[in-house]
């Protein structure tokens, strides 16, 4: 479960990134964040993944304040969830398999069990035969599966991703979005954001609309 | 316990991968670290082989009583027994060597005889050997006995042979002083280089640091194969030191052993003992880590 309670967000002095921010995302939902570039998209995800604090307001992920949340804790918690940013962080001086295998190093899995998991993970994501493969010799499509698998490998409880299918063209963008709803009928909750009106008909469930820091529709949001 | 290791594992591989991946730029950092710390070994090991000649030239110096040349011939053998009375406890034995034993001697070498032919009578006065007990402070004891002596009458001059010891000594501890802040700046260039090279890869490693950082790594996860990187730096670093410095003191033997010979003693310079090098070697490896953690912590803020 996602709680956002009047969550605020800025930079030093500067003007609230996200203001008041109000909701609930119950666990196992697909649910899409829409907005306008700069809307505060990208850095609501990364409230929810502890990769920034917030200014003011509580903010729970599964069970665990964020917000009261001492900085060195916050990697335990990005364990369980499972983050794929806009820019995926590919490491391109290693293959693919050693990019799945590294969230496995960090919790200091032993390497029989890691590449077990890290194949299965690439074969979830349609990448079977490409474990090899540098990320540069993949495709914008593949490349984003890779990033998706690594995201996976650690069975996170909530997958938060940050524009999927920018950049795509029209058939890897729905076979990425199928990876995603796989995961979700699994029990993954899942939260992307996108400006995608077209994909977010196909697929969600249900829709956070963010203008300007604040929510523009509020439309499905459950305080 | 397993995974803790294999965590360490991981962080050792990483280091030694981001070392082997420059070797350029990672050869000329140590070789700069072991050149610099050559240095101070090379002085260490200076001073450690001349303490020894300094201590074994002090163990039984002779203090020599000169008589006046108007000392009536029993003045000698006065002072003798004043000595063995008064200074039983400070004097291992006396000796009287008369003016003519002491021309006898002179007239024995040829380079003197000569002149010693020309002159009229036997310039030379009685004298008084004195041979001192051991003392913790033997040069300081000597020179103390030395001024009282000279007070004596019919005495007209006391030399002895610690006057140089003491000038060493002095020497030494200079040259000790000297090392003792050679090693602090040494310790210093180890900080900076291994500062600046962690810096450098820091910012080259920039994108796996985000990637760890993204799937849950702890910062000490992201600190520690920097840590490694820096106590190995030191650690070979200071092997390397050894190595050189060992070569160093090859051609300084082989020209010091020359100089010894022409004195009629030996001296070998010789490094410092094994415990005192892998201590030395330690310390290094431990700045270098420490170096590290300040480095990585300062610039792995993104």
């Amino acid at each position: 479960m996602i709680e956002f309670q009047h969550v605020f967000k800025s930079y030093g002095r500067g003007r609230n990134i996200l203001s008041d921010i109000n909701f609930r995302i119950e666990p196992g939902e697909f649910v899409f964040v829409s907005g306008p570039s700069g809307a505060g998209k990208s850095t609501l995800l990364k409230l929810i993944g502890g990769l920034e604090p917030p200014s003011r307001g509580a903010i729970s992920v599964n069970g665990h304040r964020i917000d009261k949340m001492p900085s060195r804790a916050r990697p335990y918690l990005r364990r369980a969830v499972g983050i794929i940013l806009q820019d995926t962080h590919l490491l391109y001086d290693r293959n693919a398999i050693q990019n799945v295998l590294l969230p496995l190093t960090v919790v200091g899995l032993d390497s029989g069990r890691a590449a077990t998991r890290a194949r299965a993970a690439i074969e979830k994501v349609g990448l079977s035969g490409k474990e090899d493969l540098n990320p540069v010799e993949m495709s914008g499509g593949e490349q984003q599966r890779l990033a998706i698998a690594r995201a996976i490998v650690n069975r996170p409880a909530i997958l938060i991703v940050d524009e999927p299918t920018a950049n795509l063209d029209q058939d890897s963008a729905r076979r990425i979005m199928d990876v995603f709803r796989d995961f979700n009928r699994v029990g993954v909750t899942t939260l992307i954001a996108s400006h995608d009106r077209q994909l977010m008909a196909s697929y969600a469930s249900r829709t956070l609309r963010i203008d300007a820091g604040r929510f523009a529709d509020l439309k499905g949001v459950a305080a | 316990m397993r995974r803790w290791l294999r965590q360490h594992r991981y962080a050792f591989t990483v280091a030694l991968r981001r070392l082997l991946a420059q070797p350029f730029s990672s050869l000329s950092n140590l070789l700069v670290i072991a050149l610099t710390l050559a240095v101070p070994i090379v002085g260490a090991s200076i001073l450690l082989s001349s303490q020894p000649v300094a201590k074994q030239v002090s163990v039984s110096p002779e203090v020599t009583l000169f008589l006046l040349p108007t000392a009536p011939p029993e003045a000698s053998q006065r002072i003798q027994r004043r000595l063995q009375a008064d200074f039983a406890q400070d004097i291992d034995g006396v000796r009287i060597v008369t003016r003519q034993q002491a021309l006898k001697t002179l007239q024995a070498n040829p380079n003197w005889s000569n002149a010693l032919s020309a002159l009229p009578g036997n310039p030379l006065p009685d004298a008084v050997v004195v041979t001192l007990k051991e003392h913790p402070d033997l040069a300081r004891h000597a020179n103390t006995l030395a001024q009282e002596w000279r007070q004596w009458d019919q005495v007209g001059l006391v030399q002895h042979d610690s006057a140089w010891v003491q000038r060493l000594e002095a020497i030494l501890r200079f040259v000790r002083i000297g090392v003792a802040l050679l090693a602090m700046g040494v310790a210093l260039v180890v900080l900076a280089t291994v500062f600046n090279t962690v810096r450098m890869q820091a910012l080259t490693q920039r994108e796996e640091i985000a990637a760890a950082r993204l799937v849950g790594a702890t910062e000490s996860f992201v600190r520690r194969p920097f840590l490694y990187l820096g106590a190995l730096t030191g650690l070979v670093s200071g092997l390397c030191a050894i190595a050189l410095a060992y070569l160093a003191l090859m051609p300084l033997n082989s020209a010091l052993a020359r100089l010894a010979q022409s004195y009629g003693t030996q001296l070998t310079l010789q490094l410092p003992d094994p415990l005192s090098l892998a201590l030395a070697v330690v310390v290094v490896a431990i700045l270098g880590a420490l170096s590290a953690r300040w480095s990585v912590t300062r610039n792995t803020r993104f």
